[in-house]
């Protein structure tokens, strides 16, 4: 049984960026059981991104300075997300000795994978107008 | 994970159906599953048992004996969307026999996981296990989150530890049995797998590893379960390891040859039988877990082992109960879940031996046991008795007896309850005021096939051969448990 998670994807982050289109707002808000640190989140608008490649958009949001919300303009379309909480702020989404997470991670439609991390036909969304989503990350 | 996971699990899907459900073996589980007489040895429990009163019907209660037998063995297997396709992935049922004023009462809850809500709620067993592979529908974000928490069960730090081997302890209330949560040991060793089989000194420190691959955490633990230290372990090759040894100085860690050589599911379909590669022994200073030899021993297969000691000249000795090979494991588990006989050869009962020169043996004693256990006080230390269960056959899996085995004379006395009856894992009790290590009860359940219900037994270790000297009965059958301890 230790071999049926995959070590969760390393999420690469790149520095917050927002398109200012406000046709089709999405806002993700964050349910923490931590109160430090930051929550990194990566959105991706392609199966093939999603499942290995790199993100549309990437931000952090600062829990530490009691934000929950990320907000993002997008054109319409289907989106997944990836998010982590880096509750002790080292910048990486820690792990046990055997590598598997101990921070807590999660994805859009809260969809949890089937060992491993959630595919994109559980974490698929569609934006469309103001779209807004609760993320459970604890 | 990766591109190639579909095709895994199809294929691993595949042949699981292939070994289990073939049209002879599924016609033969059907036909078996009504006539045998042991089937409730792996029948499903529907809830919770709540605590009731047992009935005395045979001996009376032996004076000073006072306590709680807790166990944990898998009780749910079927659901009407899916079931379990192997006896170890059953839901862990964590049941409390106790003895007290000469009462005996019954009480039994399951462990309240992830894994029994979310099959619960779809109304299907779902989730991967040792010889299940998993539904597509399992949801699963961790190792604990396919944990049935069914192995055994320890108190610990004044809560119930109910044991598997590759998540996390599951916290319980010894009094109301009701689940309270995984345990992390620190923050960064969340997730990481304990086994089921703890060594306890006789202070109550607890030694114990978390396998993955060929890498062992070595886990330490305070009585009162403060982790003391955790260090990783690089181990000579991945075997299966279900259970391990330890003596006052060194752990021993017994690497049988079914080796992990695949990455699919179920786990069980991802060893390999290598007889030509023998079975090496670990053995590692526990004061300085660098320091460490190897021994080459013929190969054989086993489960579990009882508690090692040295001797004054270094000689370390353990009993174990060893397979011919892992049969039982890959294919025989699931053929007891579907009542089909194994026709395959029961465990023997036998002696592990390494010399300080670096040579080990072992040394068979042409007694069929399984299920060892010896005196809590000298584990560790030398000793003269193990308990086991014995007098099982290759054509019914499952002991109908108990026996204890004198090391120093050789010689093995048991006690057999009949065809009647499924024999569980007996405990070693100390009785009151004694010392002595022949001053003790066996404790532990059966199942009365004919009547249909559990029973509660006590055996004199020095007399065992007499049968019980007390024996109560509960209304329920409760399948047969794999371990649990006397608290």
């Amino acid at each position: 049984m230790t071999h049926i998670l995959a070590v969760a994807a390393l999420l690469a982050f790149a520095a917050p960026a927002f398109a200012q289109s406000a046709d089709n707002r999405l806002t993700l808000t964050f349910e923490t059981g931590a109160e430090t640190g930051a929550i990194m989140v990566a959105l991706y608008d392609s199966e093939a991104a999603y499942e290995g490649g790199q993100p549309a958009r990437a931000t952090q949001v600062d829990v530490a300075a009691g934000q929950l919300e990320a907000v993002f303009d997008l054109p319409a379309g289907a989106y997944g997300v990836k998010a982590f909480h880096d509750v002790n702020g080292n910048g990486k989404m820690d792990t046990n000795p055997f590598g598997m997470p101990t921070e807590p991670f999660a994805f859009s439609n809260n969809a949890v994978g089937n060992m491993g991390p959630a595919k994109w036909d559980r974490a698929r969304f569609e934006v469309s107008g103001a779209t807004a989503q609760t993320i459970r990350i604890r | 994970m990766t591109p190639t996971r579909r095709t895994l699990f199809m294929g691993a899907a595949a042949l699981a159906a292939a070994r289990v459900l073939t049209p002879d073996r599924a016609y033969a589980a059907q036909a078996m599953a009504a006539t045998v007489d042991w089937s409730l040895a792996t029948a499903d429990v529907e809830g919770d048992v709540a605590p009731r009163g047992l009935a005395l019907v045979h001996g009376r209660a032996p004076a000073g004996l006072s306590g709680s037998l807790y166990r944990n063995g898998p009780a749910k297997f079927r659901r009407p969307g899916g079931s379990a396709q192997h006896w170890f992935d059953g839901d862990g049922l964590i049941r409390r026999w106790r003895i007290e004023d000469g009462q005996a009462t019954l009480a039994a809850r399951f462990a309240d996981t992830p894994k029994r809500r979310q099959e619960a709620e779809v109304g299907a067993m779902l989730m991967p296990g040792f010889g299940t592979v998993a539904d597509p529908r399992a949801k699963i974000g961790s190792a604990d989150d396919a944990s049935p928490a069914n192995t055994s069960v320890h108190k610990v730090g004044g809560k119930l530890w109910a044991l598997w081997e590759a998540g996390s302890p599951l916290a319980m209330d010894p009094e109301t049995l009701e689940t309270e949560g995984f345990v992390a040991l620190r923050p960064d060793l969340k997730n990481m797998p304990f086994l089921a089989h703890p060594r306890i000194e006789p202070d109550g420190r607890i030694w114990n590893l978390g396998v993955n691959g060929r890498q062992a955490m070595v886990w330490r633990l305070a009585a009162n379960g403060a982790l003391e230290a955790a260090e990783v372990i690089a181990l000579p090759r991945a075997s299966y390891i279900h259970d391990f040894s330890a003596t006052a100085r060194h752990l021993v860690i017994v690497l049988q040859p079914w080796v992990h050589t695949r990455n699919v599911m179920p786990i069980s379909a991802g060893f390999e039988w290598t007889p030509q590669a023998g079975t090496q022994v670990l053995v590692i200073d526990k004061s300085d877990l660098t320091q460490r030899r190897i021994y080459e021993l013929p190969p054989f297969g086993f489960f579990h082992a009882g508690d090692a000691w040295e001797e004054a000249d270094g000689t370390i000795r353990l009993d174990l109960c060893a397979h011919k090979d892992m049969d039982f494991a890959a294919r025989g588990a699931h053929e007891v879940l579907n009542g089909v006989p194994l026709g395959g050869e029961p465990a023997e009962l036998a002696m592990v031996v390494l010399e300080p020169g670096g040579r080990g043996r072992l040394e068979r004693t042409g007694v069929v046991g399984e299920f060892p256990r010896s005196d809590p006080r000298r584990a560790g230390l030398a000793r003269r008795f193990s308990l086991h269960t014995t007098g099982e056959r290759a054509d019914r899996p499952l002991a109908s007896a108990v026996a204890v085995t004198d090391w120093t004379s050789g010689r093995t006395r048991s006690f057999d309850f009949g065809p009647g009856y499924v024999t569980d894992e007996m405990v070693y009790v100390p009785k009151p005021g004694g010392t002595h290590e022949a001053d003790a009860w066996l404790v532990g359940p059966t199942i009365n096939l004919k009547a249909g219900v559990s029973e509660l037994h006590v055996l004199d270790l020095m007399q065992v051969e007499d049968g019980p000297v007390a024996t109560w009965r509960a209304d329920v059958a409760l399948p047969a448990a794999f371990h649990g301890n006397w608290v």
